[in-house]
């Protein structure tokens, strides 16, 4: 899949997640990488960006083995970017897939002709 | 296929333009990435090729940081839009302030050079009407005959012109000091204007 259009969902993803749990950026990949298969490096560039543009704060928790982790949390103005997202994309989604079919259910008429 | 330490450093050799301690919260990230994979039973071979190429993500982190800079820039290059639009009060200032205000000026001059007219002129005719009578040779150009009346006639008006070019000269002196404290007030409002678009 196109790279650019991977972070735009990516960006999408992660605000899913957040909205969900706080989350560390290692179980945030490894949940997205369930479902889609993604460099795992590019989400803490897009981390530092969403920080940045005050969509997400991180904060240091203790974990039970190991050093504290860099945990993520969602904004006011992150839920907010991420209900347009969602829309977007449900939009989008939508939009593509009833192309998708009418192409098919054309081809589909023509081939019965 | 690389382990911890040379992903680590070919990153860190990759984002070297970038200030140090942006590159190493970015490093950070990845260090502790690895950590938590390990923790998982992850081979530090699988976790650096599972993490992508340096190169893609080296030119993904510098990618951000320029767009950071130049939101930055923009910042700055509002202040220049402040600097510029300030300049264009300049000559909002020079057609519809400016202009008036040289005329002004120059009707103040005219009504100063008026009234330095009227004093001296209103001197030169009582000196005149008192001088002539006793030097009837010379001419000084004054249309009045040599009667008493006339004399002192030249007299009063000579004295008044001069009062009233000294009365002139007193409101103008007024006028151009409340002047000058209005247009001084008029500066410091568009210096506060500039000051506030910063």
């Amino acid at each position: 899949m196109n790279t650019q259009f991977k972070k735009g969902v990516l960006e999408l993803c992660v605000l899913v997640l957040l909205d969900r749990k706080d989350c560390y950026g290692y179980e945030m990949v490894d949940e997205i990488s369930k479902t889609i298969s993604i460099s795992e490096g590019t989400i803490y560039p897009l981390l530092k960006r969403l920080k940045k543009e005050n969509m997400v704060i991180s904060y240091l928790k203790e974990s039970q083995d190991g050093p504290p982790r860099k945990y993520y949390k969602i904004t006011v103005i992150g839920k907010d970017r991420k209900k347009n997202l969602v829309e977007e994309w449900d939009q989008f989604s939508m939009g593509v897939n009833n192309l998708i079919h009418e192409k098919i259910n054309n081809s589909g008429d023509i081939n019965d002709e | 296929m690389m382990n911890k330490d040379e992903y680590i450093e070919k990153l860190s050799k990759l984002l070297k333009k970038l200030p140090k301690g942006e590159r190493e919260d970015i490093l950070w990230d990845y260090e502790e990435h690895f950590m938590i994979g390990l923790e998982k039973g992850r081979s530090e071979e699988e976790i650096s090729k599972a993490l992508g190429n340096p190169k893609t993500l080296a030119k993904q982190i510098k990618t951000e940081y320029m767009v950071k800079i130049a939101e930055d820039k923009q910042s700055a290059s509002s202040m220049f839009e402040a600097i510029l639009s300030a300049a264009g009060l300049g000559i909002f200032n020079l057609v519809f302030v400016a202009v008036p205000a040289l005329i002004l000026i120059a009707l103040l001059i005219t009504f100063f050079v008026l009234a330095g007219v009227m004093v001296f002129g209103g001197i030169y005719i009582t000196l005149a009407a008192i001088i002539q009578p006793l030097i009837p040779l010379h001419n000084f150009n004054i249309m009045m005959g040599d009667g008493l009346l006339n004399i002192f006639g030249g007299i009063l008006v000579g004295i008044g012109l001069t009062i009233l070019g000294l009365a002139l000269l007193a409101g103008m002196y007024y006028l151009t000091r409340w002047l000058y404290g209005l247009a001084i007030k008029y500066l410091k409002l568009n210096l506060e204007i500039i000051k506030g678009r910063k």
